[in-house]
């Protein structure tokens, strides 16, 4: 376990995710375990990997760091798992429901652009614009990483579970509806992402079924938080609305809200990889992952949230808070989020961060600088390992929890 | 059967009942039938509600969406139609969960484009509550109960929000399925509120609540 969350103290660099659809797969990889060793030999050499992926306009873009992954799972187990002939007792109930629901197609019109756009990216200049490209560019990848996912699950799904692929292609829809919006934003800033490119050149992350439920539905869920969270706070304060696209993440974020529903269903489907002691594990260990790697990755762009009004820490706190409620209502453990204990120790991991990145810009020698690093890393592992041992909270759904006989309703 | 008075509201209403939905009674223009509202209703509220309701959705009721194929009846013949809910306490319902009004209103919005008759109610205190005791003796009160003619919906939303209870009924017409017992609803501020936002407003709820019930005045 422990390695594994050594492998938090890669990703936390400063150009990572900027919202929530960048941790939506690029945190799926680093938390598999098995890119740990990869990470860790390639430490300062990530970046490069992504160098020539993209094709611009007009400008050129600063490289990111960490550029979100393209993911790709075990089809035939997934096949096997939603497979109605060798699972008779699927609850197939929940996915018509489920189905029914995103055919119903709330956001077809939705995505509709007009003139604000192009005036409020003129308008932007300087170090703001810098940030609101990147994340864009960021957004709009990670968007389309999850497209690409969803697409090929509809696709593999076909022949045995013909509702669940379909309900994996109409999110599918959603997603290619969500990453064109944001390419078109990129047109304001005479940018495009050529995602065909993308599609050939990228590389593509393996991650078991199991881990892409955990940490897919964590990602939807907490992409619904913040994008609410954002819209909900420049309705109040519109003075901070520098940018159009906030204004469509109401409706937005209900697609992501559903989607993690539909993972939600698929988990419930799947009662193994929820009712054991290893489940409370990992339903745990996904949750602090999550956590922790926005905290960090937010910390370290605090321009963007100060520029749209929002103190980080305290945006962060709300997002990490509802979405632990949320998730309550389908891991079979949760962190204890509000317990004051548990943000102390994401604000120790901020600083020590902050001094491994500030090792890492240094002009020392690369020996001296891992050897300077690694008194750091170890703190940091160790507020980790900290953090997941604080007592959790039993949770889950009340069609599956053991607690629901005492529940009043 | 229904009041007539409430009945010539429907046609024009977005969340008139399945079975009302037939041209029989489109043809009362919308803007008169707000005069026709039953006193019964009472409140200032529930009259302002019916207005803003009114104008919500300007198309006739008369317009059936594709995707609902239920044959058309005649309104005259009352005909026993399911209704599927989920149930919980009010605290829960409209103040804890309170994002849950986004749903409703996305839904309440894609209906209104696609001229759709509402079929989603959250009704405070429903008296059908008293069929059930099973659920009652597990439930705090007040309780709120969503409810809509349409199951599969119900069986998301189940999936959505969780700790709620969930079961179906038949009755004859919407208002004696939507029937209520009134109740003044105060909700304690939260002892912490993390987010940067403010909450809904208080009533947050009134845009779904059953159009118009005579069991409000008992």
């Amino acid at each position: 376990m422990a390695a594994t969350e050594l492998s938090l103290v890669k990703p936390i660099s400063p150009m990572q995710k900027l919202n929530r659809p960048m941790l939506k797969f690029s945190t799926v990889r680093l938390l598999n375990p098995s890119q740990f060793r990869v990470m860790a030999t390639a430490t300062d050499t990530t970046n490069t990997s992504t160098t020539p992926k993209k094709k611009f306009s007009k400008t050129e873009i600063k490289e990111s760091l960490l550029t979100p992954r393209f993911y790709t799972t075990d089809f035939d187990e997934m096949e096997q798992l939603f497979n109605t002939e060798i699972n008779k007792n699927l609850n197939q109930a929940e996915f018509e429901a489920l189905l029914n629901e995103f055919k119903t197609d709330y956001n077809q019109t939705h995505f509709v652009r007009n003139k604000e756009f192009k005036e409020a990216a003129d308008k932007m200049q300087g170090p703001l614009r810098q940030i609101f490209v990147e994340f864009l560019e960021r957004s709009c990848t990670a968007e389309f990483s999850g497209f690409l996912l969803y697409k090929e699950l509809g696709r593999r799904l076909k022949k045995t579970n013909p509702v669940v692929a379909e309900i994996f292609s109409l999110m599918s829809r959603d997603e290619a509806r969500h990453a064109g919006f944001l390419n078109k934003g990129l047109s304001d800033f005479n940018l495009a992402l050529d995602l065909g490119f993308l599609t050939k050149a990228r590389k593509y992350t393996f991650f078991k079924p199991k881990f892409i439920f955990y940490a897919t539905y964590l990602s939807e869920k907490i992409g619904y938080w913040r994008y609410i969270t954002i819209f909900r706070h420049l309705k109040a304060n519109p003075e901070y609305q520098v940018y159009p696209i906030f204004k469509y993440f109401e409706n937005w974020c209900q697609d992501e809200n559903r989607h993690g529903d539909f993972f939600s269903a698929l988990m419930k489907a799947q009662p193994q990889f929820l009712n054991d002691w290893k489940a409370k594990l990992w339903s745990r260990f996904f949750c602090l992952s999550v956590y922790v790697t926005m905290y960090l990755n937010d910390c370290q762009r605090t321009e963007f949230y100060e520029g749209i009004g929002l103190n980080t820490k305290e945006f962060d706190m709300h997002v990490i808070i509802e979405t632990n409620r949320t998730t309550a209502r389908i891991f079979p453990a949760v962190l204890d989020v509000e317990n004051p204990e548990f943000k102390r120790k994401l604000d120790r991991m901020v600083e020590i961060n902050e001094q491994l990145l500030a090792v890492g810009q240094s002009n020392d020698m690369p020996l001296v600088k891992n050897l300077k690093k690694i008194p750091l890393i170890s703190a940091l592992v160790s507020e980790l390992i900290a953090a997941y041992l604080m007592p959790p909270i039993e949770s889950g759904s009340v069609d599956l929890a053991e607690f629901e006989p005492q529940l009043v309703y | 059967m229904v009041a007539p008075a409430t009945l010539s509201l429907r046609p024009c209403a977005p969340f008139t009942s399945h079975q009302h939905k037939l041209s029989t009674f489109t043809s009362s223009p919308c803007p008169l039938t707000v005069h026709l509202l039953p006193s019964t209703a009472g409140s200032k509220l529930a009259s302002s509600l019916a207005l803003k309701k009114l104008s919500y959705s300007p198309v006739k009721a008369l317009a059936v969406d594709s995707d609902r194929t239920d044959s058309p009846e005649p309104a005259h013949q009352v005909k026993p139609k399911r209704y599927y809910f989920l149930v919980a306490n009010a605290k829960f319902m409209l103040d804890e969960e309170e994002h849950f009004q986004e749903q409703l209103s996305e839904r309440l919005r894609l209906f209104g484009e696609r001229n759709r008759e509402q079929d989603f109610w959250l009704v405070i205190e429903p008296k059908f509550l008293d069929k059930f005791p099973d659920i009652t003796k597990r439930l705090k009160r007040p309780a709120v109960a969503l409810v809509s003619t349409d199951g599969p919906w119900i069986t998301f939303m189940k999936l959505r929000l969780d700790r709620v209870l969930a079961n179906n009924f038949e009755a004859d017409t919407l208002d004696e399925a939507l029937a209520f017992n009134p109740v003044d609803l105060k909700f304690e501020k939260p002892q912490t509120w993390t987010a940067p936002y403010p909450k809904y407003e208080f009533g947050w709820w009134e845009p779904f609540l059953p159009p118009v019930s005579n069991s409000s005045s008992a």
